[in-house]
């Protein structure tokens, strides 16, 4: 799935300066940290950082040959297609946004059955059984597993409150 | 050490069945949930095996840590999401065998592949073992940093099609893995503000956003992970797909013999690792293949190599443990302290004040991996089905399954954001060419390459000319060139040919 779609024979090769742009400026970002550090405290990033700098200017020299050439163009396309997974590609990463910012109030389990359920209908998925029963078995699974057995310190939201509760009502 | 002696010790691990086998099965759910660390279970278990005798504790550690080796490649074959860094290799060629519809042969073959290639190795260094415990000696910190350049190379040019794109996201990893502070003087380096990254970039986030979170954003424009041709065989697959996986075994044994020493002799030295060996196993495999075209396409020699060599590994990280007294990776650091908690001392002096607790631990070794081709093998038809489900249900179930795994390591909500970053990126890389593997390798390696990057400057007070001043080091770094150079010659070479013909 790599940047390969053709478009008048060229390679669209714009999304392929994502990364290099994102390490160039985390490499940048790097050397300004380290600046006023003892040389043991920044020799590997500097060796690193710099490897990397030059690796990052290979690459563009070799990509601003292409695009002179005429081979490539700077279109994303490879990033954006296909079209229609778009909007629910975006929407998986919004709602698992949503879905660790609400954590602290809605606690693990009703968090991830909402959360679940809104990424299934993202998706497509209509048919209200499936939206019910796969989120509530997931959740179900991760709440005994995580909570009940590994007693892993997930923040508790009403769910958990009112296990609690009812476990403590029959002790 | 007598054949009496050994005798004994396998009539007591046979004795500790029911242990040996709760490890096992523990070791499976963990290696197949991807940010689960045996290191960390057993961290989490550790109020258990410090109450328990130190024979049974070892057993129960030893069969764990072999069973989260194994059951890694079952989430890499089948939905190409490795379990740990070990499995990255086997999603070159597991993932598309399952989308020809034989994902219940590749785990199989991986199965069958770890199993044997740990029971090997296991032996050898039962046997071998004050020789090998003396070639870690040999690998000082200069030789190190070459070793970890070297690994992170064969990645770039194994596992990305561009190796330029590879050595740039390898080393973005690298940069990655240095966040946090520095070893020395404790200060902060490329944190971004947060406290959370002072003790470095967690693993187990970074794994799971390069794999699973990038993975699933890339599946659902598919509706099945399989092909449809794959689904047809996936469907029409019985016992038969299990015992063609047995015969290809039983036909690539030599294959399997001489990728579990590789991984062998790259557990021993300290720090390099399963994901390491994995990789070193796979291009050699690839070097001396007949076909070497066809790798990457789902062949089982791409699925064997990785599997077999990171299982070798087991046996060889708790070598330089034992007889050293310095732990091969953070798992055999873990079991290390759990043994000094009940009065052993690691080192020289083990294999003469304990014996049957020095040589115990490979025999325990032999015993788990006995007791997991039995217990692990008929599940791999079931495991299998798992590709029969559309993508709209497996994305949302691994995405925010996954990201709830993250906090399990330190139980920071910090890291959950941090995986669905390391998502987002791993999306773009895969996207656009950069692999995600060199990239999380990169990330892995970090914190030790700089270790021993600071080591070495520090002997050569500052001067980097130390980094080629010894003869392995150079050797590794002609290696490391020819590694880079050789490929692409290669290729020419082959086009020629063919020009020719």
């Amino acid at each position: 799935v790599e940047g390969t779609a053709e478009n008048d024979g060229q390679r669209p090769a714009g999304a392929d300066l994502i990364i290099p742009f994102l390490a160039l400026a985390f490499a940048g970002y790097f050397f300004f940290s380290i600046a006023d550090l003892q040389w043991e405290a920044k020799s590997n990033g500097v060796l690193i950082g710099t490897a990397l700098v030059v690796l990052i200017l290979a690459q563009l020299v070799r990509m601003g040959l292409e695009v002179a050439r005429g081979k490539a163009n700077m279109a994303m396309t490879p990033l954006l297609e296909p079209r229609d997974v778009l909007l629910p590609r975006v929407a998986l990463v919004a709602i698992t946004i949503t879905f660790i910012a609400t954590l602290p109030w809605l606690g693990l389990t009703l968090g991830l059955f909402l959360g679940l359920a809104a990424q299934l209908w993202a998706l497509g998925i209509r048919k209200r059984k499936q939206l019910v029963l796969i989120p509530l078995i997931t959740a179900a699974t991760v709440y005994l597993l995580f909570i009940a057995v590994l007693d892993s310190a997930f923040p508790h939201g009403p769910v958990e409150h009112a296990i609690t509760a009812l476990i403590e009502m029959f002790r | 050490m007598t054949f009496d002696f050994i005798l004994q010790l396998f009539a007591a691990n046979f004795g500790y069945w029911w242990i040996i086998w709760l490890g096992i099965l523990l070791g499976i759910v963990v290696g197949i949930l991807p940010g689960f660390s045996p290191q960390n279970t057993l961290i989490m278990l550790l109020p258990l095996t410090v109450k328990v005798p130190p024979e049974q504790a070892m057993a129960f550690m030893v069969a764990l840590y072999c069973a989260n080796h194994l059951a890694g490649g079952v989430p890499a074959i089948l939905v190409k999401i490795p379990g740990s860094g070990g499995a990255a290799a086997t999603t070159l060629d597991g993932y598309p065998m399952t989308q020809k519809g034989q994902g219940q042969q590749a785990i199989v073959l991986s199965f069958t592949a770890s199993v044997f290639g740990g029971l090997i190795t296991s032996i050898a260094t039962l046997a071998l073992l004050p020789w090998l415990s003396k070639l870690g000696l040999y690998l000082r910190s200069v030789e190190m940093v070459v070793v970890m350049l070297f690994g992170l190379t064969l990645i770039a040019v194994i596992a990305a099609k561009d190796t330029l794109k590879g050595l740039i996201a390898g080393l973005f990893g690298l940069l990655i893995g240095v966040i946090g502070t520095d070893h020395i003087y404790n200060t902060p380096r490329a944190t971004f503000g947060f406290l959370e990254l002072y003790d470095g970039v967690p693993l187990a986030p970074a794994l799971i956003g390069l794999f699973a979170i990038s993975e699933a954003l890339v599946m659902i424009e598919e509706k099945l992970i399989i092909t449809k041709e794959g689904r047809a065989n996936a469907m029409a697959s019985n016992w038969a797909a299990t015992v063609e996986g047995l015969r290809i075994t039983v036909d690539k044994w030599w294959h399997i013999t001489w990728t579990a020493f590789v991984g062998l002799f790259i557990g021993i030295v300290p720090g390099a690792g399963a994901s390491i060996a994995a990789f070193v196993a796979y291009q050699q495999s690839r070097l001396w293949s007949k076909t070497p075209e066809l790798y990457g396409t789902g062949i089982p020699e791409g699925v064997i190599a990785p599997e077999s060599a990171n299982n070798g590994v087991t046996s060889g990280t708790l070598v330089p443990m034992m007889a050293l007294g310095v732990p091969g990776g953070s798992t055999a650091a873990v079991m290390m302290i759990v043994l000094q908690y009940q009065g052993m001392v690691m080192g020289p002096r083990l294999f003469t004040s304990n014996p049957g607790l020095a040589y115990g631990v490979f025999v325990s070794m032999v015993v788990a991996y006995i007791f997991m081709i039995f217990t692990i093998l008929p599940m791999a038809r079931y495991m299998s089905r798992i590709v029969l489900f559309e993508t709209s249900y497996l994305a949302p179930v691994i995405i925010l399954v996954t990201c709830v795994a993250a906090f399990a390591e330190r139980q920071y909500l910090f890291d959950m954001g941090l995986a669905l970053g390391f998502g987002v990126l791993g999306y773009i890389a895969h996207k656009t060419g950069y692999h995600v593997t060199a990239l999380l390798i990169g990330v892995i390696l970090g914190p030790l390459f700089e270790q021993y990057v600071v080591r070495s400057l520090r002997l050569s007070q500052g001067d980097p000319a130390i980094l080629f001043s010894s003869t392995i080091g150079n050797v590794l770094w002609a290696m490391l060139v020819l590694s880079l150079i050789l490929p692409p010659l290669r290729q020419r070479y082959q086009l020629k040919k063919a020009k020719h013909e």
